[in-house]
């Protein structure tokens, strides 16, 4: 599903971000990307969905060079793709129900579309009830749900996660944990950067680690050191 | 992958009542420069009309008596001819027809005098520009065709005319060159009324490239808005310069005893040519101010 072969990245300033990495995702997979800050792993992240090009090497998704792919093709890649982030990216003049439905009326879904895939993303997520609140009256935990489910709501062939739990308490991590290894189940391709060690313990997913842009480690079934 | 229009409106309208200060001063000065514009057009043609006969250097008109016999005509046209003449560079004839037509055109508004002339009343006449410069010369031309046989009069050009014709030219030109600087100041100010738009919705818009919105998908409300914002500057503009039309118009028919308001006038057919003039043009400033924004700052 996912494939680097040999992949650098140096932003402007000769910083390296990534260096030579190479990696191989299968369909299905749940990796986590772990290391220190400034390893590289954001920009991993970034590079997967086109927000960044790599410097050096290739990228395919889906069995496509993604280097190759012009720029007006670039948001058909993204429909392919969810993105959670740490800081959640909800827009806050509108309800649950609107930011989740706003991911699918940019893309032109039709209205009937939109009636049924929402309220169904929002019972999955646990928010059947919240659908019209206002972001701020939403707990951390609750506002990543709803950042869930939209990125899910597309039903995207690959789910990207960059320290989703970062602003979260445990107990509120692990409810989210729950929520992605579900969306896994249905064969969506997990990508989740993170620093929380207990998470990555517990999963015991595939673990890559990166250090200074390289990759250190790449292990089955892993834990966090 | 169609964008939905209720989707644009909304999102314009949401867009334009935010930004309302800015948006308003785009609106004032596509306003005020294509009033500018279009008055400029509407004078100059006014004035042309006025000072037709006396278009393209023409000094003198040889008038010929309406019972002037073709042989007549035919000295007169012989005498002017310019491979006999050197002194004689162009010279036009004016059927009865044709003149006629330039009758009834300058005497539009008066019904009684045109409903007791007939074509057959009309004189033939003949325009002459001559080679020379010299205005002692053209004088005694002038005067010496007076004397020929079936010529009823010769007119001269009016020193007045023409500096009225000139002075005309040279205010338009002025206005139109202001108002061109007008324009693109307000091209400008659209182009930032729609980045600020942008940033105001900076986050919506990291949101869309995220999901997956296509690059016109984005851009599209952003164009519109100053699509609108060009179009309603333009409407105030239409409406004073069609005032302004009428106005011209008025002061023609009022007898004035200056002889040169009597032909001032301009037609229904060309203050509509310069008010969809105005509106296109308000249009493509907008358009032109919004997309130059969104491609320098919307980068996808």
């Amino acid at each position: 599903m996912i494939k680097l072969e040999a992949v650098s990245k140096i932003y402007k300033g000769d910083v390296t971000a990534l260096q030579d990495a190479s990696a191989d995702i299968a369909k299905g997979e749940f990796v986590f990307l772990v290391g220190p800050s400034g390893s590289g792993k954001s920009t991993m992240i970034r590079l997967l969905n086109k927000s960044e090009t790599p410097t050096y090497g290739s990228i395919y998704v889906a069995g496509k060079d993604i280097g190759e792919l012009s720029s007006w093709k670039v948001p058909f890649l993204r429909r392919n793709i969810g993105c959670v982030f740490q800081d959640f990216k909800l827009l806050n003049s509108r309800t649950v129900y609107e930011n989740v439905a706003f991911a699918l009326e940019v893309i032109g879904r039709p209205k009937h579309v939109i009636e049924t895939q929402v309220p169904a993303i929002l019972d999955l997520v646990g928010l059947a009830k919240k659908t019209d609140n206002m972001p701020h009256e939403l707990s951390g935990g609750e506002q990543q749900r709803v950042s869930i489910a939209r990125a899910f709501v597309n039903r995207p062939l690959i789910l990207l996660a960059d320290e989703p739990t970062g602003n979260l308490d445990p107990t509120t991590s692990v409810g989210i944990m729950r929520l992605l290894d579900r969306i896994n189940r249905t064969g969506t391709t997990v990508v989740m950067a993170t620093h929380d060690r207990a998470i990555v313990d517990t999963m015991r997913r595939r673990v890559i680690e990166l250090d200074r842009g390289r990759i250190i480690r790449d292990q089955a079934r892993g834990v966090y050191e | 992958m169609a964008i939905k229009l209720d989707y644009v409106v909304r999102e314009t309208g949401h867009s334009l009542k935010r930004n309302f200060t800015l948006s308003l001063a785009s609106v004032l000065t596509v306003a005020v420069s294509l009033a500018l514009v279009g008055s400029a057009f509407v004078v100059r043609a006014a004035v042309q009309h006025s000072t037709a006969r006396w278009t393209g250097d023409v000094q003198f008109i040889v008038f010929m008596k309406p019972d002037a016999s073709s042989a007549q005509i035919s000295a007169v046209r012989n005498a002017l001819d310019p491979d006999n003449n050197t002194q004689i560079a162009k010279v036009t004839f004016f059927d009865k027809k044709r003149a006629y037509k330039e009758f009834r055109e300058v005497f539009r508004d008066d019904p009684v005098l045109l409903s007791t002339s007939r074509q057959a009343d009309m004189p033939t006449s003949f325009r002459v520009k001559p080679a020379i410069k010299n205005a002692e010369l053209i004088n005694q031309m002038g005067q010496q065709l007076k004397q020929a046989p079936g010529v009823y009069t010769v007119e001269f050009a009016y020193d007045t005319v023409k500096q009225i014709e000139r002075v005309s030219k040279l205010i338009s030109t002025v206005i139109l060159a202001t108002a061109l600087f007008l324009l693109a100041a307000a091209g400008l100010l659209i182009l930032n009324s729609i980045r600020m738009a942008m940033f105001a919705r900076r986050r919506e818009i990291e949101v869309m490239k995220l999901v997956g919105a296509t690059n016109w998908f984005i851009r599209v409300p952003f164009m519109f808005e100053g699509l609108i914002q060009g179009l309603i500057g333009a409407l105030p503009a239409a409406v004073a310069v069609w005032f302004l039309g009428t106005r011209i118009n008025n002061s023609g028919s009022t007898h004035s005893s200056v002889a040169i308001l009597q032909g001032l006038y301009v037609s229904g057919g060309e203050v509509w040519t310069v008010i969809i003039a105005m509106i296109i043009i308000g249009c493509l400033v907008g358009v032109v101010g919004s997309a130059v924004a969104v491609t320098r700052f919307l980068d996808v």
